[in-house]
């Protein structure tokens, strides 16, 4: 089946000097949970205003076969995005919330944003703004997790809440609306909070790519060894990608896929090998790459997709 | 164009902009208000009695023709104060329509919606042209019932009797009339309310301004580098060509005879319809500059990149 999203060269210009996004390339294929993740300013947000047909841009760009440019308004009966939390206009009641969306949409079954619904302290007859951001975020939720979409676009969409909405959103998301069919694409710069729950990772920094893979597959592409003081310039010699200290131990990433890179049995003679995780990765790419000089570019290789 | 949508989109309009919905009734309260408090007349039909007064109401106690048009004039005009608020609250509506949905970042929430941008401003330009103006209509309607029957109620046994005579059939045309108007007026303001969207979809901050203070300049340059005001004259065209079309005014001063007050009762009456207007190059050259400027709105409203 052809991918969901087929990013080929995509580029972003804003003014004159600022490139948000360099030459994109990556596809996400159905019933994947990708994180797009990079730091402030990375062009995460940008590259998905591509995707939803929100901004201009050139190169190719295909969202389940369409062009975002110039088949929007038939894309987005099969796309759904919360793009940032508070959204939702301040004077719009609950159940006018629930009418015009079941008015305007083909695909919203409004029994299911009901019974959500009912399940919260969120009242019928409340506006918005009378509403706590968690609140809010609830009834985006409510209301997209009831559409029958093929793909929904999340940009941040727990930023300013406590622990307990967090942790629900994600947990509402995974059990009651994906359903391995469906296609999720969310950013964050929290990584911590989704590393258990994507199946797949894109890292994208300065507008490029920097990594495109699994999550099955990272074990086989990157160790991170962790050693004592003593060990330090040997494991140096190795060629980590990305080093830290952390109360005087030293770990260390590798990229094990490269030619030439060392295997796990050679790390571990000297020290404690594990799967590094999506975190570490994370800092790992976008800091250490640039602080010890490794090209962080050399590591978006094709993925094993 | 799917008209679920579009009523769903119509509907979404009257629950953020609760005041499209009271103005008119408030304004209508003010109207039955004023009728309650006065014997006199209110809106722009003036009736200036003097000496004349009983020759003229004995020969309209009798002249039925010219006793049903002043009856339809005075309730037509009744209107007129309706229309003024209306367009005065569609305008902000019209400069705020796309504008604080940028500013609050609604426009996300919109956007992540099965809904053209074409169908997002139809559905806020028929609110402005259509909706509400059918609304006024139908609150003017009834206002108009509920004052004529104050002022029978207060006017009976007085000379002025003649006006209290309810014509169901000139009633009727009447209302038929005032529909007519509604739809001129619409093709007539259409491209002042594109103009007003244009600004609010454009504006990065206060709308009100980026409206106002072009054609303000514009005007004022016009006047100090030719000594010209053709600008002024083609914007107050506009504005108020609608009004000049619907010239309600009855005198009957000194000097006047009853006669001359019938003539003028039967002049008003054809001013009360505009659908003369529609023979003029004016109007349709506005609606064309109107469905130009429509479609600038959608493009501009599509990619709009700064929410």
């Amino acid at each position: 089946m052809g991918a969901v999203i087929h990013a080929h060269d995509v580029r972003k210009r804003y003014g004159r000097s600022t490139l948000a996004l360099d030459g994109l390339n990556f596809d996400v294929a159905a019933g994947r949970i990708v994180g797009l993740m990079g730091p402030n300013g990375a062009g995460k947000t940008t590259a998905l205003k591509a995707i939803l047909g929100l901004t201009p841009f050139e190169g190719e760009l295909q969202v389940l076969g369409r062009d975002p440019r110039t088949e929007r308004d038939s894309l987005m009966k099969d796309v759904c995005f919360i793009a940032d939390v508070a959204v939702l206009p301040k004077w719009l009641r609950v159940d006018h919330a629930l009418d015009y969306v079941a008015g305007v949409h083909p695909k919203f079954d409004r029994q299911r944003a009901d019974d959500v619904l009912s399940r919260t302290d969120i009242k019928r007859k409340s506006k918005v703004g009378e509403l706590s951001k968690g609140m809010i975020t609830q009834l985006h939720l409510a209301l997209i997790m009831a559409i029958d979409a093929k793909l929904l676009v999340l940009d941040e969409p727990t930023l300013g809440l406590d622990l307990l909405y967090r942790r629900s959103f994600y947990e509402a998301l995974l059990n009651d609306y994906f359903d391995h069919e469906r296609t999720i694409l969310v950013t964050t710069h929290q990584v911590e909070e989704v590393e258990n729950l994507l199946t797949d990772v894109l890292f994208i920094s300065h507008g490029k790519i920097v990594l495109d893979s699994t999550v099955d597959a990272l074990p086989s592409r990157f160790s991170q060894l962790v050693t004592s003081s003593d060990h330090v310039a040997a494991a140096r010699a190795l060629r980590p990608v990305y080093e830290r200290e952390v109360f005087g131990r030293h770990a260390f990433v590798f990229d094990i896929s490269k030619g030439g890179a060392p295997t796990t049995d050679e790390l571990a003679a000297w020290g404690d090998v594990r799967t590094p995780s999506i975190s570490d990765l994370f800092v790992a790419l976008m800091n250490g790459g640039n602080s010890t000089g490794v090209n962080s570019a050399g590591v978006s290789a094709g993925g094993a997709r | 164009m799917n008209l679920k949508v579009m009523k769903t989109l119509l509907w979404r309009e009257t629950w953020e902009h609760r005041g499209l919905i009271w103005a008119p009734l408030i304004t209508a309260a003010v109207i039955v208000l004023t009728a309650l408090l006065s014997a006199n007349f209110t809106g722009s039909v003036k009736i200036d009695l003097d000496g004349n007064e009983q020759e003229l109401f004995a020969a309209l106690s009798t002249d039925f023709s010219h006793q049903r048009q002043l009856f339809a004039v005075w309730l037509g005009a009744l209107v007129i104060p309706q229309m003024l608020v209306a367009m005065i609250v569609l305008a902000f509506y019209m400069l705020d329509s796309l504008y604080n949905e940028r500013k609050d970042r609604s426009i996300l929430f919109w956007k992540s919606m099965p809904v053209s941008d074409a169908e997002t401003v139809g559905s806020k330009l028929a609110t402005a042209l259509l909706l509400v103006p059918l609304w006024v209509w139908i609150v003017s309607m009834i206002t108009s019932l509920v004052v004529f029957a104050i002022v029978s109620l207060k006017l009976g046994g007085t000379p002025l009797a003649p006006l209290t005579t309810f014509h169901p059939d000139a009633w009727f045309v009447l209302q038929l009339t005032m529909l007519q108007n509604v739809l001129v007026a619409a093709l007539w303001y259409a491209p002042i309310a594109v103009y007003l969207l244009l600004m609010s979809v454009y504006a990065k901050r206060s709308p009100f301004l980026w409206a106002v203070l072009p054609p303000v300049l514009l005007v004022i340059f016009e006047e100090i580098a030719f000594n010209t005001s053709m600008i002024a004259g083609f914007i107050s065209n506009r504005l108020f060509g609608f009004f000049r079309e619907l010239d309600l005014n009855i005198s009957a001063g000194d000097g006047t005879t009853s006669a001359s007050v019938m003539q003028q009762i039967a002049r008003n009456y054809e001013q009360l319809g505009t659908l003369d207007m529609l023979a003029t190059t004016d109007l349709w050259f506005g609606v064309v500059a109107a469905v130009i400027g429509f479609f600038i709105v959608v493009r501009l409203r599509r990619w709009r990149d700064d929410a």
